[in-house]
């Protein structure tokens, strides 16, 4: 995709989580977010984190009968996921 | 051998499970309305129960609870078994698969080897549903994943045989028989009474908006009482992996509030849409407070993220949640 949100929200979780000595540009989007393989080394209290921001910043709601697992496997599916609810919604 | 059984990927193992399982037996059904069925929302604050080393603080009703009440409400008949020895279990797991029936079991999520390393903890309360063997490998519909999933025998032996806490003890269920005639209306029903009455009417203080309100009372002294490491490890362990990464909790009020949402289908019955709307609020409501307690476990908090604002945020859950129920009981009277 173009619309460069997987670089937004690499950027969003670095902020939110306080994660020092990387660059966004530097984290790879394909591999894990959360847990010990995560280069960010989150875990799943970082996760909530993530969840709640992404449903402030855009109004995509994670967690309940949807898997947050799956969603945030990588910053690739947690946007694959974001855009497919901003379509589903539009 | 493989039973063809359909897999269906669902947010809490229990709830899922049971779907599952009804669906293969010929009773389709969402995650969210085994759930509510089953009456899965609670609360629940006990101390005295120690879930690695940490107080056990637990947003739904205790495992097993949820199969054996749906399928009662459903007039079900169903089998539970538990072992004296991991070979008897084992015998007789392969025994129910052979003869074709999808097999329910208890495991300790420390021991699946198909978890990835993040999730594998100490928590004896994890269910899955066995349906079929090839080789030395059991195949395992788990509803937390996407697809079906094998295990080698020796793990599953020690996932059913995993110490301490909720220890399962080789724990197995499976349907027997179906009825003819479902009465889905009432299994809700009673459901939703049953929830309602755990949350407000259970005479004991560690048990729904009672076990609310004393978990908040007692988070506020925690920083006196046990210092500040110990009481970053009991508020990470309240809201720690409950049911979903990402939820602290909150997750089974949004389950629940889907479930609120097709009961008003099934009983035609409006309100339930709007306590639907509020039963989602409360969750949100959780996820502020998990939220913020996160940000102190990290040491993130800014200014009023302190043990007394937690317990105040916890407090307000508990008047949100006794509203709901009280107005949940009385919208079921007609």
């Amino acid at each position: 995709m173009d619309d460069n949100l997987e670089r937004e929200l690499v950027a969003m979780v670095i902020d939110l989580c306080n994660v020092e000595d990387i660059l966004p540009e530097d984290v790879p989007l394909d591999v894990p977010m959360i847990g010990p393989e995560s280069p960010l080394g989150l875990d799943s209290l970082d996760a909530l984190e993530v969840v709640v921001a992404v449903q402030r910043s855009y109004d995509v709601r994670i967690g309940g009968e949807n898997s947050s697992r799956e969603i945030l496997q990588s910053f690739t599916t947690l946007a694959d996921y974001i855009r497919l609810k901003q379509q589903e919604d539009a | 051998m493989k039973i063809n059984f359909p897999h269906r990927q669902f947010a809490h193992c229990e709830s899922g499970v049971t779907a599952n399982l009804l669906n293969y037996h010929g009773f389709p059904c969402s995650e969210a309305m085994a759930f509510g069925i089953g009456g899965g929302l609670f609360f629940a604050y006990v101390p005295f129960v120690k879930i690695n080393f940490l107080p056990l603080t637990t947003y739904r009703i205790g495992p097993g609870s949820i199969f054996a009440k749906a399928t009662r409400r459903l007039g079900i008949k169903v089998i539970k078994k538990k072992f004296g020895s991991p070979e008897s279990a084992e015998n007789e797991l392969d025994r129910l698969l052979e003869a074709g029936r999808p097999v329910g079991a208890q495991t300790g999520v420390f021991w699946l080897p198909f978890f990835p390393p993040a999730y594998r903890f100490h928590f004896n309360g994890h269910n899955l549903v066995v349906i079929g063997k090839e080789g030395s490998d059991y195949l395992i519909s788990d509803p937390i994943f996407e697809e079906t999933v094998r295990c080698p025998a020796a793990d599953l032996r020690k996932a059913r045989f995993a110490k301490g806490a909720l220890a399962p003890k080789g724990r197995i269920y499976y349907i027997e028989k179906m009825p003819v005639h479902f009465n889905l209306p009432k299994a809700i029903e009673s459901g939703i009474r049953d929830v309602c009455r755990v949350m407000l009417k259970v005479p004991l203080p560690l048990l729904g908006v009672r076990g609310i309100r004393l978990l908040a009372r007692q988070l506020a002294k925690w920083p006196d009482r046990f210092g500040e490491k110990q009481s970053l490890l009991h508020l990470g362990h309240v809201i720690r992996m409950q049911e979903e990464i990402g939820t602290g909790g909150a997750g089974f009020r949004f389950i629940y509030a889907a479930f609120l949402q097709e009961a008003a289908g099934v009983l035609e019955n409006d309100r339930l849409i709007d306590l639907s709307r509020r039963c989602t609020a409360v969750g949100d409501l959780w996820r502020d407070f998990a939220l913020l307690a996160s940000r102190v476990c990290k040491g993130r908090a800014v200014g009023q993220d302190s043990f007394d604002h937690l317990a105040a945020l916890l407090s307000s859950c508990a008047v949100h949640e006794e509203a709901l129920f009280e107005d949940l009981r009385s919208a079921l009277v007609r």
